[in-house]
């Protein structure tokens, strides 16, 4: 099968996943901002000033991504199979990189809104401009592909669980990924344990872009380190539901 | 020599359970051939080995014996080159409730590597032949459950392949929905595509096969035309009489179903004799040539002296 192939079907799959939504269900697209807008709201109340709603817009943009991908990882992968349309398209001439790549896409696309909407007060307040941006993309990009291989990763090693257990699941993960770590605070609040954010991938991103905001003076060694790690979790990931993931079943 | 659209030779499945470590059979040694152009169908009671057997063929599952080639092409070895030429309506499939029978029709055509314009054709043909195009903009959510099972099946045929594949595509569908389907894939026949479909409904099986195979606790009972599978029966007629009937048995093999029973006679005049004493003790009685429900039972559930099943 040919890379154009493959590349056409990927996004025929993330259109069918996403534009519905879009056109359909635009209040759950906004439910899905305000969830991630949510800790925002409390860090203005309860703040006490300093640029705490820019480490929150940071978390909130680290959220969009990686709690929607996560989601789609588990969510969408476990839903096709319980409602047989994969086994339509395991029957189809259509590359299960195309499949995959196409779940894990539309979350992408779904997020765009709320990123542009926290991107845009994050330029408002003064802490992003083009430069930035060149570095916050990716690190986006990167982090939404580390958690949706890691919903990948347990959709693929709990096939046979209940879709009702693994969608609950999904949202506590999204909850322990996105909301506990230093996500929407600083990681320096941590103190000796600021480590941590490292080995986590939602916290190691948002540490990463803090960095490139201003806000976290990191070495570059340091930043070198810290996308090492995300790239390898996302590539271990990536390892582990190659190994276990069948396309066919035997 | 032509090159039949499905051909099975001893095809086996085991499931083997890892917590108990036990093993199933699902198929033993399935060799079937479907010629291009015809209506086949798998017949079978739940559990037979039907849905396995499709999974198989259209590459969702492998074997654990035996080869399957659909149009030449090995599904056990050659599954990227089946799929060009397959589409498949797996049982109780669920729509996606935010979208319409058109991007079924459409997107599915898309994936199947078609252009835009093409693919719209295709979508629109589809749901014309399955009666839904002035719902085509409708979401699944507000469609009835026939509606839905045609809106997927619009998007199998939008894929123009050549072989379709559909598992029990009427289950829990109303009578007349269930013959809207029928006639779709009777149409679909005479445009030359090769449809191979599983159900456990007898008058389905029997209304729209041309050929059908009998398929029980993994294994092929019977194969050929309904027609020909009728004649197995060493009786030509049944009579369904509804009360008490005393020394019934004297005339013929007898099922009991509650305070009717099913008498199997050979000849017309042992039909007429039963009638007429039927009418005489004022019970109601009915006569018809056996069906293919009757073969089917005497096969796979078979029935006792007594007649009971």
């Amino acid at each position: 099968m040919g890379i154009n192939k493959i590349l056409k079907d990927t996004l025929i799959i993330a259109w069918i996943k996403s534009y519905p939504d879009f056109r359909r269900n635009p209040l759950w697209l906004m439910l899905l901002s305000m969830i991630n807008a949510i800790p925002l709201f409390f860090m203005l109340m309860f703040s006490s000033g300093g640029n705490v709603i820019v480490h929150g817009l940071i978390g909130a943009m680290i959220s969009s991504v990686a709690f929607a991908g996560l989601i789609a990882g588990i969510q969408d992968i476990s839903w096709d199979r319980y409602v047989k349309i994969r086994q339509i398209i395991v029957a189809m001439p259509v590359h299960p990189a195309s499949y995959a790549l196409g779940i894990a896409l539309a979350p992408l696309l779904i997020s765009i809104p709320s990123l542009i909407l926290f991107g845009a007060i994050t330029a408002f307040l003064g802490f992003l401009n083009l430069e930035i941006l060149v570095w916050i993309i990716p690190v986006l990009l990167t982090s939404w592909a580390a958690m949706s291989t890691m919903g990948f990763m347990i959709s693929t090693y709990l096939y046979k669980a209940n879709p009702m257990i693994l969608n609950n699941l999904s949202i506590l993960l999204g909850i322990a990924f996105i909301f506990i770590p230093p996500v929407y605070f600083s990681e320096v609040q941590l103190g000796g344990l600021s480590w941590i954010s490292i080995i986590i991938p939602t916290s190691n991103a948002a540490g990463l872009l803090r960095s490139y905001v201003g806000l976290l003076p990191l070495s570059t060694e340091m930043a070198i380190i810290r996308w090492a790690v995300l790239i390898v979790m996302t590539l271990v990931f990536i390892t582990l539901i190659s190994l276990k993931s069948k396309w066919r079943e035997d | 020599m032509e090159i039949e659209a499905v051909k099975s030779v001893d095809l086996c499945k085991v499931y083997n359970s890892k917590h108990n470590n036990e093993s199933v059979e699902a198929l033993k040694s399935v060799s079937i051939n479907v010629k291009k152009g015809e209506l086949f169908t798998l017949l079978g009671p739940n559990g037979a080995g039907k849905t396995t057997f499709l999974r198989i063929i259209s590459t969702q599952l492998l074997p654990s014996g035996g080869d399957v080639h659909v149009l030449g092409f090995s599904a056990v070895h050659e599954p990227e080159e089946v799929r060009k030429y397959i589409a498949v309506v797996p049982q109780d499939v669920v729509t996606y409730n935010n979208f319409t029978p058109w991007e079924y029709g459409y997107y599915f055509a898309r994936l199947r590597g078609m252009g835009s314009t093409e693919a719209k054709k295709k979508a629109e043909e589809a749901l014309k032949a399955v009666d839904l195009w002035d719902l085509r903009t409708r979401i699944c959510q507000t469609l009835s459950g026939g509606e839905r099972r045609r809106a997927i099946i619009a998007s199998v045929l939008s894929s123009d392949v050549d072989v379709l594949m559909l598992d029990e595509p009427t289950s829990g569908l109303d009578a007349v929905a269930r013959r809207r389907v029928w006639t779709v894939l009777r149409e679909l026949i005479s445009k030359e595509k090769t449809i191979l479909l599983t159900t456990h409904i007898m008058e389905e099986a029997e209304m729209i096969s041309d050929r059908l195979a009998i398929i029980n606790k993994g294994s092929v009972v019977v194969c050929g035309r309904p027609d020909e599978i009728k004649t197995l029966m060493k009786e030509r007629f049944r009579v369904v009489i509804n009360g008490e009937f005393r020394q019934l048995s004297d005339y013929g093999e007898i099922a009991k179903l509650g305070d009717r029973n099913i008498v199997y006679l050979k000849t017309q005049e042992e039909v007429i004799d039963l009638l007429k004493d039927s009418l005489k003790m004022n019970l109601r009685a009915e006569a018809s040539p056996v069906t293919l429900e009757d073969v089917f039972v005497r096969l796979v559930g078979g029935l006792n002296n007594n007649g009971n099943q």
